[in-house]
């Protein structure tokens, strides 16, 4: 099996509308946010979306393509609620099933080892298991007869990653300080397992720049690749780049007023990937001129 | 006397609480800034553990984010996030957890999900769970950091997201949630901590200056005072230059 090299928006036009999808990273971290960003240009909606959310989800809320989140948290790291998460959770506009990071990390290994749960301890006696009926639990069937939450397994649809280095056929490489949980959200997948990354290296090059375990994505893994630089952006990629700090700032602050968030969207969002570039350049420009 | 402020009182009391050789789950802010004093001070060999992986981290300025880049530089190890979970938190390898909250009720049950009635649209979102309920869950003891105001220490929270004693006592027996849960509130009033026969959190300390009227108005609960209520010595000298050095230099590091 050989990955497919494409584009975002052939990624984006690969989905269905009532998709559940997986998104890689963890709250601003590590983003595949240019595959994010051709869902926005996209006709998708309904989704179901399953992510140790960031702005990945924000932005897909504040377009009205999703239905409903699963998630461990929405933040933005520095700032620790995502703004478009919270005022659609406020309205009541979007379902919401939220796990404990525990329990959706053991949904998504489930999923992986297609295994229906596993059971965990924390959750028990909380009220994610008043306002969530249909998470069970288990007795032990051995002599300790101890109860557990049953995590179900979080199937998905599809899941898209990114990654800083990959090669054309669907092996990619982290070389920052943390692998999140991409590989299990590609395992988590039933197909449709899309990788983006900063470049793309000819497979003899991959080790060029980190040690055989940053291989955290094999082929069997991945079904197409997509060379997007800066694709995490305005998350963070390290080392090849940090949080666009300033940038998170500016979206955060667009995202309390209408009428400046029509402004984003109009610079940053309605252009395609190479415009959302080119103005997140100019952006850095008068922030340097600004600061002189 | 040194002049101090009612959050460098609580910070330092959350410092002295820690006791050397502990291994302990650190949150960013000021359960951080309190075990670093802790370990600037009277306990030099804390094992701090941020939720990012990082074991035995020794920031000498206070880190942004769990994430931040001192964090795994000064570590002993780092490891993954399901290595923190799975290995170190649930097998209950672990001292002391620091948890925050929105709002605590009298059993030290946290909410950091919603506030009001309606679940589906709340009148505030928060930010939720995060790894909050395996530390209450799973730390061998946990204490809970929060300044305390009527609208936060309340008769029920509005939604049970970390269980501290649950519906009172026998209940963390009856969930089989391994840790001996909250052992004290410590606010910028004074110190709670649990009767052994209620398991309802009770006043047991108070600042210099603090009035037992003055907690029990910011209480949302009829609050019991024990029998042994202390006054809790203000800070030293020494601690709050100590506190104040480590502020001053994340401050710095900040603005580089």
């Amino acid at each position: 099996m050989t990955a497919e090299v494409l584009t975002p928006d052939q990624v984006a036009a690969s989905l269905d509308s009532g998709m559940t999808i997986g998104i890689g990273g963890w709250g601003s971290r590590r983003k595949p946010m240019a595959l994010v960003r051709a869902i926005l240009r996209s006709p998708l909606t309904d989704l179901t979306l399953v992510s140790y959310g960031g702005p990945d989800v924000g932005l897909l809320v504040a377009a009205a393509k999703v239905r409903k989140v699963i998630c461990g948290f929405v933040s933005l790291d520095s700032i620790p609620l995502e703004p478009h998460f919270r005022q659609a959770r406020q309205a009541g506009s979007i379902e919401l099933t939220e796990l404990d990071e525990g329990m959706f990390h053991w949904g998504l290994l489930a999923a992986a080892h297609r295994l229906p749960f596993l059971p965990m301890r924390a959750g028990l006696g909380s009220d994610v298991l008043a306002i969530n009926p249909e998470l069970r639990t288990v007795r032990s069937p051995y002599r300790d007869a101890e109860e557990f939450v049953a995590v179900p397994a979080l199937r998905l649809d599809a899941a898209l990653i990114h990654m800083n280095r990959a090669d054309a056929r669907g092996n990619g490489q982290y070389l920052g300080p943390d692998p999140y949980f991409d590989d299990l959200f590609c395992l988590a997948a039933a197909g449709r397992r899309f990788m983006s990354c900063e470049r793309i290296v000819p497979t003899d090059q991959l080790l060029a720049e980190g040690p055989p375990q940053s291989l955290l994505i094999n082929r069997s893994m991945t079904d197409a690749v997509v060379q997007a630089p800066h694709g995490a952006h305005f998350t963070s990629c390290a080392p090849d780049y940090d949080r666009d700090e300033a940038f998170q700032a500016q979206y955060a602050s667009a995202a309390a007023d209408p009428e400046s968030w029509a402004q984003f969207r109009g610079r940053y969002l309605d252009v395609d990937e190479a415009g959302y570039q080119r103005a997140v350049a100019q952006f850095g420009r008068d922030l340097a001129a600004a600061s002189r | 006397m040194t002049e101090y402020t009612a959050d460098e009182m609580m910070t330092v009391t959350a410092a002295r609480a820690l006791r050397d050789g502990m291994t302990c789950f650190v949150g960013i802010g000021l359960p951080s800034a309190a075990a670093n004093l802790a370990r600037a001070r009277h306990a030099p060999n804390l094992v701090l553990i941020y939720e990012s992986g990082t074991i035995g981290a020794k920031p000498d300025t206070l880190p942004l984010s769990i994430g931040d880049g001192i964090l795994a530089l000064t570590a002993d190890a780092v490891v993954s996030v399901p290595e923190i979970f799975n290995y170190w938190l649930q097998p209950g390898r672990i001292d002391v957890g620091f948890l925050g909250a929105a709002q605590v009720d009298r059993f030290g049950n946290i909410n950091t999900t919603v506030i009001g009635p309606d679940y589906d649209q709340p009148k505030v979102r928060l930010p939720g769970a995060g790894g909050a309920p395996e530390i209450a869950a799973s730390c061998r003891e946990v204490i809970i950091v929060l300044r305390q105001r009527e609208r936060t220490f309340v008769d029920s929270v509005d939604f049970i997201t970390s269980v501290g004693f649950g519906a009172g006592p026998g209940s963390r027996q009856r969930l089989g949630l391994g840790g001996a849960g909250p052992q004290k509130i410590i606010t910028d009033l004074g110190v709670l901590q649990p009767s052994p026969h209620t398991a309802e959190f009770v006043l047991t300390g108070v600042y210099p200056g603090v009035l037992v009227s003055d907690v029990q108005r910011q209480t949302g609960w009829d609050l019991q005072v024990s029998a042994e209520l202390a006054e809790i010595p203000a800070p030293l000298p020494e601690e709050l230059a100590a506190l104040r050095a480590l502020q001053a230099a994340s401050a710095e590091g900040t603005e580089a």
